[in-house]
């Protein structure tokens, strides 16, 4: 019992170091407004949702500028060799948030008090990003994030791409490098580009945590874990294929290779290369847009659930995620509509030495349907509904309670923009289904505790400039 | 070991394939090169133009108007108006005032030759033949009475455009509508338009993009 509370907060210590390292997506940045001169709308339906004009953007390695070089250079054969932009692609991202929760959290200390049941988040987030065309080939973002739950300044979101294309755009190829398995995709159905942009989950790190109260499929918690190449095609603005291979590469990594030590910071490392790939396909009409896509990732995993365990021999967990995805825009004069949605099937394997302790079961699934649909009018007015529901094997030593990773939620948002890079948000957040021993209210002792417990509205800023 | 070989083949694999099937590639987004004449016409259309107005002219979204077959003076005399912000309505400065920021007079006339000599496209056709036969009507006529010129004057008898005024055969229908009213607003700014909007009527206005949505 007592190593699978260990195992309980293994996870926990996993999930929190996940939302610490690597936060909510921010492509919705100035600098590449700076350097094309395009509006916010341009590559946006509402930040961070992109357009089919900013998928191709993104594709296209984000090179499209109208900014003449301050300094440049070419060869003797006239090819570019150096081309600098007068403006550094630099941008800021600040989040902040206040949210009350529907009952009173007990305090995390001592038994019998109580919390506050609220909490102000001033910065949630604080972003310095450098984003923009390297080369006439080369693009690439670069974020750095203060994160006020974890009180921490650290790399985030990182990608940098080389891309070309033929003349009359039918293919274009690329080849990028990132931290953030899924971040590289343009369609805001995958899993690391989510639509919302006040995460409910960090909430619960302030509740203590670390959003491991809410199942999530394993390839979704890597940002900032691991990093890798991907090489693509995107054919005729429709069909996109990407190949991936991800590594262990922890932030704060305090020793120089991968070790015990790393393995207790990061929460767990990779074992060798993971692949990860993505197929999708689109399709543009009138105002319309639609696609459909597959993604996965086939993974081996070494948890930290044992202090000053080494890596040889090692355990070694495997996942199998497969997530399907669609999405529908619609992107009129007026009113622009998303609908969103994704479902995700895990197949985790467990090494042999950790069945029986840490986890009851020698495999486990996981099943998680995702749908979002949004409604924006003139990009000013908005409202989102998000609904999460997980499922999946019941293992009583790796959840605790009668086992069942089950979760379920849902986020209901109204949204006033006054200008697109500055945006009110109220949010409820429902949670309608917790993981039974990862609920903050029962880990902290509250008498009578539900899942409804942890509900919280929330008034929100995100701003960019 | 083996997945690593593995996953390399597949990158490969991904790599050659798309190199193979690209030999004729040709690079750079960039719409302002390091030599500001060395971007040549078909440059600026497949890194940036192609992008909302489609390679050939024919856009995908009618927020972002058909190109093939425009007018050449009326596509170069538009690009200049982006350029110096002469022109206001929303979707110009959300768009088109940074893409036409620092082109030059020759990649302009460029610009403008290349999308003229796309092959045009027709309408989509009416499926309101007496609201399109009312558009006829005012389109042909104008209104006299009320001070409202013909609109073949400028645009043809066909749509098709007379000397720098543009085509509207063809145009996405709800593009046309949109301008309609930006210009009987002012939101647009064209004197010409403006005087003849401002005494259209809603009903006036659908009637009329009815009817040059058959030619």
């Amino acid at each position: 019992m007592r190593l699978a509370r260990l195992g309980a907060l293994a996870a926990f210590v996993l999930g929190g170091l996940a939302l610490m390292l690597i936060s909510a997506p921010a492509h919705a940045v100035p600098p590449f407004a700076r350097q094309t001169g395009l509006a916010c709308e341009a590559c946006h339906t509402v930040p961070p949702e992109l357009t089919p004009f900013g998928r191709r953007f993104k594709l296209n390695g984000y090179t499209l500028t109208t900014r003449p070089p301050l300094v440049s250079d070419t060869d003797d054969h006239k090819k570019n060799t150096l081309w600098l932009s007068d403006l550094p692609g630099l941008g800021v991202l600040f989040q902040a948030t206040y949210n009350h929760y529907d009952r009173t959290p007990p305090d995390s200390a001592v038994p019998g008090a109580k919390s506050q049941s609220e909490n102000l988040e001033f910065p949630q987030q604080f972003s310095l990003i450098a984003a923009g065309a390297i080369s006439d080939h080369v693009g690439g973002f670069l974020q750095m994030t203060y994160d006020q739950p974890s009180g921490t300044f650290g790399v985030d979101n990182t990608e940098i791409r080389y891309v070309d294309h033929t003349q009359n755009n039918d293919w274009v190829w690329g080849v990028l490098f990132n931290n953030n398995p899924g971040n590289q995709d343009v369609w805001n159905s995958v899993a690391a580009y989510p639509t919302l942009d006040f995460s409910n989950q960090s909430l619960w790190s302030a509740g203590g945590a670390g959003g491991a109260g809410l199942s999530s499929p394993f390839f979704e918690g890597l940002g900032g874990l691991t990093a890798g190449p991907t090489a693509y095609i995107w054919y005729k603005d429709s069909f996109y294929l990407g190949i991936s291979a991800y590594h262990a590469a922890v932030s704060g990594s305090v020793t120089s290779t991968l070790d015990s030590t790393n393995l207790n910071v990061g929460g767990g490392a990779l074992q060798g290369w993971a692949p990860y790939w993505r197929a999708a396909y689109e399709r543009d009409w009138g105002y319309n847009s639609a696609s459909i896509g597959v993604s996965g990732m086939n993974s081996r995993f070494t948890p930290s659930l044992i202090a000053g365990q080494t890596l040889d021999p090692g355990y070694v967990n495997r996942y199998l995620d497969i997530s399907y995805d669609w999405q529908y825009q619609y992107i009129g004069q007026h009113n622009i509509f998303s609908f969103l949605g994704r479902y995700t099937h895990e197949n985790a394997e467990y090494d042999p030495g950790l069945v029986g302790t840490f986890y009851s079961n020698s495999s486990n699934h996981l099943d998680q349907w995702n749908l979002t649909g949004t409604y924006f009018y003139n990009r000013h007015y908005g409202a989102l509904v998000n609904f999460v529901r997980t499922t999946g094997t019941a293992d009583v030593a790796l959840n605790g309670g009668n086992g069942s990773p089950g979760s379920q939620y849902e986020v209901l948002e109204l949204d006033y923009l006054p200008w697109l890079n500055f945006r009110f948000i109220l949010q409820y957040n429902i949670y309608n289904v917790v993981k039974n021993n990862q609920n903050p209210f029962i880990l902290l002792g509250a008498t009578n505790p539900r899942a409804s417990n942890n509900n919280t509205f929330d008034i929100g800023l995100w701003m960019d400039f | 070991m083996r997945r690593l070989a593995v996953v390399t083949l597949l990158i490969a694999a991904a790599i050659a394939l798309a190199s193979a099937a690209v030999r004729d590639a040709k690079a750079a987004a960039v719409v302002v090169p390091p030599d500001p004449s060395g971007l040549d016409t078909m440059q600026l259309v497949s890194n940036a133009c192609s992008k909302c107005h489609g390679f050939n002219g024919v856009s995908t979204s009618p927020i972002f108007p058909i190109l093939a077959g425009q007018v050449p003076g009326y596509i170069e005399s538009e690009l200049k108006l982006f350029r110096q912000r002469g022109r206001s309505d929303p979707h110009a400065r959300a768009f088109m005032w940074g893409i036409a920021r620092a082109l030059t007079d020759e990649q302009i006339k460029g610009v403008a030759r290349y999308f003229s000599s796309q092959p045009a496209v027709k309408g989509t056709g009416s499926s309101n033949p007496a609201l399109a036969d009312k558009g006829k009507l005012l389109y042909e006529n104008g209104a006299p009475e009320r001070d409202i010129e013909a609109c073949t004057v400028c645009h043809g008898h066909s749509g098709e455009g007379v000397n720098t005024q543009p085509r509207i055969a063809g145009q996405h229908r709800d593009y046309v509508a949109m301008e309609m009213v930006q210009f009987r607003s002012g939101l647009r700014e064209n004197k010409v338009m403006q005087h003849v909007s401002e005494k259209l009527t809603d009903d006036e206005i659908a009637a009329l993009v009815e009817y040059i949505s058959t030619l």
